[in-house]
């Protein structure tokens, strides 16, 4: 399990968080590729049933990239994707699955660097939690 | 509407654990509106119990549909007989009503609640609910300012405050206003303090189970 | 019935942006392997004539109808590629892209290997969502060219002369018996010299000549309905009630200077604010010579945290008036920070320190003390309390909303703060115009602003307003949000989520949403309990898609 690469699905909105991922490209900011991107207009469109169903379908991470905390374009869009990742934290752990799979980040779309920064640390968070055990009894 | 709220997982994914093929039955009346058993929930529910079995390494096979009303025999017999064969367990998303209405339709067949009915209440605000009827049979809000005393007093009083109240707060807890300081305060405002001098009516309390029969409205039987 | 789906990759190398790091061939060789790709082509540069001249010949050779294209951010390329697909003949909504230099061969360039397997997994969820898109429509809607201009203050008679001038209508709505606003009581106003009378006079001449002005005052709004281009306006004047459509509104409601009750022993008389200051200026009669002005009276405290920023200018302007008719006027401005930007702000502020006037700054832990014919402040220069001789005592309140700012963010549906002033859709990316298309704000009413500040942002907003009334349709493409009625619980979640207040209960009790109106955050969609809301820009069967797609077994 050395060499464990995590998965991680990120939903990113289109005004603020995708862009910030475009900055860090643009100025070259060099990050692990664990990362996949899945661009909605804005956070306030992720429900639990995706951060869920990402997971599910593989993913050893999830995390939501919202706009900084009272920027969000569409006014109060991240604070619905806040909610609905706690609440899929919550669910998480009810079926004993570690909620810091899931996480929400705020950022501004001049942040390539936090951009960057967030995907390091989500990757190296998932890498301690190891891999995800919905993958079960093959990780061995 | 009925309000109700999802049951803990744990106790969920014990009750269906021996089961293979999961029909998880929301309802699109009260439990949709109050976001606990609707479409929407189901597919969460149906997610959490297949990556719970999934993280277990035990097969499952879960199958989401919605009844327009769980309550009413018409909307569940059909879509059940529909599905006939492709599950073992039915675990019900709707209310109390709901879940009965499936086992009394099919009596053979084993079906869980998902949900814990709490109350009929109203919405306060998105996410907010509150027990506003206990449905006691003999309505007599027009005499309290539109505030039930049956439901929001704590001691059910019919006939004024308890004396207990502190603050216009409930003695029994300090989050729970006075419900008759509140109509206290309500007929005044419309300028009918004035009932709480009338002798409370003699409240003719529903004998359980109720049941309730319109001849009026029942299919006339050929003879 | 079912078309087959056909979908077309196209892979940029983007010169040696994307290739430099990524091996495009293998990209290409995987693409080939996944479901519904008929044909997968390499460019050099996609977005150039050659490579949309290539994805326009291959959508006819192939008979594509959903395109892919892996190359750099949509932020930028997307509208390129769309209208090529649209050339092609096909929905440009059946277009997917795929970020392979941005997110991958740009910030993974020492992990080739990482990057490759990166690419080839988004390509592979592009590709899975490509086989969801949807074509969109495009609404339109006709324009009424007309402007509807609530509050005919400095802001508001701005915006509407502006408006007019480029042969626009205006409906004008006052609330007050006469227009003028604020400045109808003020002497003059700071830096210039001019008075408030010769400036709002001049306003209003220009306002009453002008045959495309239509004003109305002691009028009141009642609804409005509607959406950009074509608002339907209902308002009183007097007991008369008037109906009309407008294209855009304004928002020019101003403020009104917040009266001290309670404050500083305030009685009208001897202590009193300074908009009834100007009043005594205007008349030339001061009657006091020792006068003391008390700053941040009801401001910049817990209960309203704000600074009304204008006070600070007001204080020294008036000062210096005092000091025009009473020469030797002994005058001391209690401040606790003075506001004073710009370049002849401050040379006023100088000028009203060598004019003599003092300025002793005090905290909100010891403020000074109103008595009969003094004031006391503790002096942290000196260490100590003085006494200060007052004949007069003036205090700068700030600027508040209008008692009914509630009701009109209400009936127009936009959003106003916790001070209840108006909220711009963003303080720097769109500072005049609200969220909802086709309103805009300018002056008092958003912020305490300066004659000059209001001046601007009335014209800014007019230019805004104009925009929209020059065009004789609105167009608002389908990236929008719609409700499946047969499926609506009507729980009124979108109605309580949405944050432009959107989604309302048809007469069938059903949710329904304007296409007009929606903004296209999808946060209804993802709230409905009922599944009820169709998305189909980024639908649940997209999202779902590259869900699953995101994991190669």
């Amino acid at each position: 399990m050395n060499n464990f690469e995590p998965l991680i699905a990120v939903f990113s909105c289109h005004y603020c968080s995708y862009a910030a991922a475009d900055l860090a490209g643009s100025s070259r900011i060099q990050y692990p590729p664990n990362t996949r991107i899945i661009k909605v207009p804005c956070t306030g469109r992720i429900s639990v049933n995706h951060i869920l169903r990402a997971l599910e379908c593989g993913a050893d991470g999830v995390y939501v990239a919202g706009c900084l905390e009272g920027t969000c374009h569409f006014v109060s869009g991240n604070f619905k994707a806040k909610q609905r990742v706690q609440s899929a934290k919550s669910l998480l752990g009810e079926i004993n699955i570690e909620p810091e799979r899931v996480q929400m980040y705020f950022m501004s779309a001049a942040e390539g660097s936090k951009f960057a920064n967030v995907a390091k640390e989500m990757t190296e968070t998932i890498k301690e939690l190891g891999p995800s055990p919905l993958k079960g009894t093959n990780t061995q | 509407m009925i309000v109700a709220e999802r049951k803990p997982m744990e106790e969920i994914l014990a009750e269906i654990e021996d089961f293979q093929k999961i029909l998880v039955l929301g309802c699109k009346g009260c439990t949709t509106v109050c976001c606990s058993g609707g479409p929407k929930e189901v597919e969460t529910l149906s997610t959490l119990i297949r990556m719970d079995r999934k993280q277990k390494g035990k097969e499952v096979e879960t199958l989401e549909a919605s009844t327009e009303l769980q309550c009413e025999p018409e909307s569940v017999k059909p879509m059940l007989e529909n599905l006939a064969n492709q599950y073992d367990v039915v675990l019900s998303m709707a209310c109390g009503a709901g879940v009965q209405t499936v086992a009394k339709l099919f009596p053979d067949q084993r079906v869980f609640p998902a949900l814990n009915t709490n109350f009929t209440g109203m919405a306060e605000e998105h996410g907010v609910w509150t027990e506003a009827c206990l449905a006691c049979g003999d309505c007599i809000l027009g005499k309290t300012a539109g505030i039930c005393p049956v439901t929001r007093c704590a001691k059910g009083l019919l006939n004024g405050a308890c004396g207990g109240a502190s603050e216009g707060k409930c003695e029994v807890s300090k989050d729970r206003p006075c419900a008759w300081q509140e109509i206290y305060h309500g007929l005044k405002r419309l300028n009918l303090l004035h009932y709480l001098k009338e002798k409370p009516q003699v409240k003719a309390w529903p004998i359980h189970p109720g049941k309730v029969v319109r001849e009026d409205l029942r299919q006339e039987k050929a003879t | 019935m079912e078309t087959e789906l056909r979908t077309g990759v196209f892979i940029c190398h983007c010169g040696i942006n994307i290739s430099g790091v990524l091996d495009i061939e293998d990209l290409c060789e995987y693409a080939r392997t996944l479901p519904g790709v008929v044909t997968v082509q390499a460019n050099l540069f996609t977005c150039a004539e050659t490579g949309t001249s290539e994805i326009k010949a291959a959508v006819k050779e192939h008979d594509l109808n959903r395109v892919v294209v892996a190359a750099c951010t949509p932020r930028t390329h997307e509208p390129i590629f769309r209208a090529s697909c649209q050339e092609a003949g096909i929905n440009p909504y059946f277009f997917e892209m795929v970020n392979i230099r941005e997110h991958c061969s740009w910030v993974h360039r020492h992990d080739k290997e990482g990057a490759q397997a990166k690419a080839r997994d988004l390509i592979r969820m592009g590709v899975a969502k490509a086989l969801f898109l949807e074509p969109l429509e495009t609404f339109r809607s006709k324009v009424e060219p007309k402007a509807l201009v609530i509050g005919a203050g400095i802001a508001g008679m701005t915006s509407a002369l502006a408006i007019a001038n480029q042969g626009f209508e205006v409906i004008l709505l006052e609330k007050e018996v006469e227009m003028g606003g604020l400045l109808r009581h003020l002497h003059k106003v700071a830096p210039s010299d001019m008075t408030a009378a010769e400036l709002i006079g001049e306003k209003i001449a220009a306002i009453e000549k002008d045959k495309r002005i239509q004003c109305f005052t002691s009028a009141a709004l009642e609804e409005v309905t509607g959406y950009v281009g074509n608002y339907a306006v209902r308002f009183s004047c007097g007991d008369e009630s008037y109906s009309d459509k407008v294209g855009v509104i304004i928002v020019a409601t101003g403020g009104a200077s917040l009266k001290p009750v309670d404050l500083y022993n305030y009685d009208g008389e001897h202590v009193i604010t300074q908009s009834e200051l100007e009043i005594k200026l205007k008349d030339g009669n001061i009657g006091a010579k020792s006068i003391v002005m008390v700053q941040c009276v009801g401001a910049r405290i817990p209960e309203r945290n704000y600074c009304s920023r204008i006070c600070c200018m007001v204080g020294i302007k008036n000062s210096l008036h005092i000091k025009e008719i009473v020469k030797d006027a002994k005058i001391f401005v209690l401040f606790r920070d003075i506001q004073a930007y710009g370049v002849e702000n401050e040379a006023l502020f100088f000028k009203a320190k060598e004019a003599g006037v003092r300025f002793i700054r005090y905290s909100l832990e010891s403020p000074p003390v109103v008595e009969d014919g003094k004031v006391k402040i503790y002096h942290a220069g000196m260490g100590k309390e003085i006494s200060l001789p007052a004949d007069l005592v003036v205090l700068s309140t700030p600027i508040v909303a209008h008692d009914d700012a509630e009701s009109i963010s209400r009936i127009l549906k936009v959003p106003i703060d916790e001070h209840k002033f108006f909220l711009e859709a963003h303080a720097k990316l769109s500072p005049l115009d609200f969220a909802t298309s086709g309103i805009y704000l300018c002056g008092n009413a958003h912020y305490p602003a300066t004659v000059r500040e209001a001046t601007y942002q009335a014209l800014g907003a007019a230019s805004r307003a104009s925009i929209v009334l020059s065009h004789d349709t609105v167009e608002r493409v389908g990236t929008v949000a719609a409700v499946k009625e047969e499926l609506c619980s009507s729980c009124f979640a979108c109605v309580k989520v949405c944050p432009y207040q959107v989604p309302h209960m048809n007469e069938r009790g059903k949710a329904e949403i304007e296409p007009m109106q929606c903004q296209g955050c999808g946060i209804c969609v993802a709230e409905c309990p009922a599944e009820a809301i169709k998305f189909a820009y980024v639908s649940d069967e997209q999202i779902t898609a590259a869900c699953e797609a995101l994991y190669a077994a």
